[in-house]
């Protein structure tokens, strides 16, 4: 992954916001920062440290980004932590919480923590501070899961190292945990220049719906999400059908399969069972997905739906509507941190409201226009990474202050 | 020739409290006992945020009260505040909770009411910064309004007010007391803020400035 330098996202935020974002640099000064996360490729966390780190480098900052180290014993016990800090039920043996302690020490004899600032990662290297107590650097955990509901017994034994800590960050007041060190919000963002979301030429854009065989004669209404019961995509199909009765539109559902799920399997013959065989309805597979066609598909849209039953923070809500797409958006999750119901898309509750929102949408185009309109702006002053970096330069002055709740810089 | 105007901007850090409310007595409660930062955070920040959405409400706690609630007469009654008239933020705080209070005698049962979806009080903490852009005289102030950020629009028009016990924006002030041009301080003080985004607020002072400039030519 090459990442673009910060220069080129002065036309997509503006020249003036990356004017401020050197200026907050210059008085960082070159303090140094290290990020600690569990996997170099693969998910949100290291796609977006994959940014970070080189542009707070660009910055003059001294970012570095390191890896655990761990076995497949580690990572499943990790991931079942995972799981489990986001609500799931399990019950975990003595020997669980012994080897997590045992790869995370053994990962702080390899590690060096001398920098200013050290972000964490994620529950699986939360307990390397434990072998960190006389640092006189600060120390920062940056939660990306949901804890709003966490598995009493993992968050029982990891919540005193987090506590250790000097701050916690979570994407959402949603997500957060009871915690009696300082906690900060940064949300999730996304970047305007990956492939997922820079801009497109219309004519790559028609020639992937050309490819997958989508006609482009009438309004396109399009889900991108994982073959999961929790995206509902059979309401989608339901809600779209409703609406079929009043405008004429095509049913595009797109979402990533792994080879080996059977879960997704099962809830794949079910949307194929309710689709049936409806000519205007299109399924998509993709193993694993390809960012660029999944920006055409959200540009070729007229309307964008996320209809999550249940969403962790749901940023392809954000994809869309920086793509100045009408998008209509379950309640859940972090989805209404990014819709203001009636101004940057429409929220829904249920199959009907779906359908409506698509009737609403599609016989008013100059409201999809404005709910697209305002998307962008929402998304381009809280959700882009440009957003991001500002956040982590501020906290990195904001810990030299704890207190302050102005800090002036002259 | 008087002062120069060199402009600054500002930056928030969302902190969150743990706290929340799901009824008007404890949205009450929050606002009485919560920090200066965080009110700042529910109100100018939130302003900030909806105006760019042309999202028509002024405050998290109007939208909270509106949306969750469905109290839409208190929400007017919040919206109805005009935060530029505060100079200091113990004063807003004042007028929130008197508008709540009296609106617990207008209407009991509101108070009975219990939200889905909790208001989540956050905090703040604001940066605030020098940018190196110099303004010596009008003509050189409209040519970096053009320029700076809309946060140091914003800083300059709304936020500076609680830091300099200003009774008006920055801009207004420096025109009037640097420039000496009372009559266009005086336009520049009348622009009423909720009815434009940040971007709709540059647009209209480089509007006035221009107009301001031409008369000025023509007088010469």
């Amino acid at each position: 992954m090459t990442t673009p330098p910060l220069g080129d996202y002065e036309d997509v935020v503006g020249s003036d916001i990356i004017e401020e974002l050197m200026i907050i640099a210059s008085h960082v000064g070159n303090r140094s920062i290290k990020m600690v996360s569990s996997t170099p490729v693969g998910g949100g966390v290291a796609e977006m440290l994959h940014r970070i780190v080189p542009f707070l480098n660009y910055m003059g900052i001294q970012a570095k980004w390191e890896v655990i180290k761990g076995d497949d014993k580690f990572f499943e016990i990790t991931k079942s932590f995972h799981n489990a800090l986001q609500g799931q039920k399990e019950d975990f043996g003595e020997d669980a919480f012994t080897t997590y302690l045992e790869y995370n020490e053994m990962n702080s004899r390899e590690l060096d923590f001398d920098e200013d600032l050290i972000v964490i990662h994620d529950p699986q290297p939360v307990a390397l501070i434990h072998w960190n107590q006389n640092r006189k650097n600060r120390w920062v955990w940056r939660c990306h899961i949901d804890m709003s509901h966490p598995n009493p017994q993992v968050w029982g034994f990891l919540k005193p190292y987090v506590e250790k800590y000097d701050a916690a960050i979570f994407s959402s007041a949603l997500f957060s945990a009871e915690l009696s060190i300082p906690q900060y919000r940064f949300y999730p963002a996304i970047d305007p220049l990956d492939d997922k979301n820079r801009e497109l030429d219309t004519s790559y854009v028609n020639s992937v719906l050309a490819n997958y065989g989508i006609p482009k004669d009438k309004p396109i209404v399009t889900q991108i999400s994982r073959y999961d019961p929790w995206k509902d995509p059979v309401g989608v199909i339901r809600a779209w059908r409703m609406a079929r009765k009043n405008v004429d539109c095509r049913l595009l559902l797109v979402g990533d399969k792994a080879a080996d799920d059977p879960e997704a399997d099962k809830i794949l013959e079910e949307v194929r069972a309710e689709a049936g065989n409806d000519p205007n309805i299109h399924i998509l597979t993709f193993s694993p997905s390809i960012a660029t066609e999944i920006n055409a598909f959200q540009r070729a849209s007229d309307i964008v739906l996320q209809k999550s039953l249940r969403e962790g923070f749901g940023l392809t809500v954000s994809e869309a509507l920086w793509k100045r797409r009408a998008v209509v958006g379950g309640a859940v999750g972090g989805i209404p941190a990014q819709i203001i119901d009636g101004y940057t898309g429409l929220l829904v509750h249920s199959v009907e409201g779906a359908s409506l929102g698509i009737r609403s949408l599609l016989s008013q185009p100059s409201f999809a226009k404005a709910l697209g309109e305002n998307g962008h702006q929402r998304v381009k002053d809280e959700f882009l990474i440009t957003k991001n970096l500002k956040r982590y330069l501020l906290l990195l002055l904001a810990l030299d202050k704890p207190s302050a709740h102005t800090i002036f810089l002259s | 020739m008087g002062d120069v105007f060199q402009f600054r901007s500002s930056a928030s850090l969302e902190k969150l409290t743990g706290q929340k409310a799901y009824n008007l007595e404890e949205l009450l409660e929050l606002i009485k006992a919560c920090s200066e930062s965080s009110i700042f955070f529910h109100t100018f920040s939130a302003f900030l945020k909806m105006r760019e959405a042309r999202v028509p409400y002024n405050t998290d706690f109007a939208f909270w009260v509106a949306r969750m609630l469905n109290e839409k007469a208190l929400a007017e009654k919040l919206m109805a505040v005009d935060l530029c008239e505060h100079k200091t933020v113990e004063g807003l705080r004042s007028q929130l909770i008197e508008i709540i209070e009296s609106y617990r005698g207008q209407k009991p049962g509101a108070f009975q009411k219990t939200a889905d979806e909790p208001f989540y009080l956050h905090d703040i903490t604001r940066t605030v910064y020098l940018t190196d852009r110099f303004a010596y005289d009008l003509r050189s102030f409209r040519e970096l309004l053009t320029e700076v950020s809309i946060y140091s629009i914003y800083f300059h028009f709304i936020e500076s007010r609680l830091y300099k016990d200003f009774d008006s924006d920055e801009f207004s002030v420096w025109i009037e007391s640097s420039l000496n041009m009372p009559a266009l301080a005086k336009k520049i003080q009348k622009i009423d803020i909720s009815v434009h985004t940040l971007e709709g607020l540059r647009i209209r002072l480089i509007q006035l400035i221009d107009e301001h400039l031409k008369e000025l030519e023509q007088r010469a």
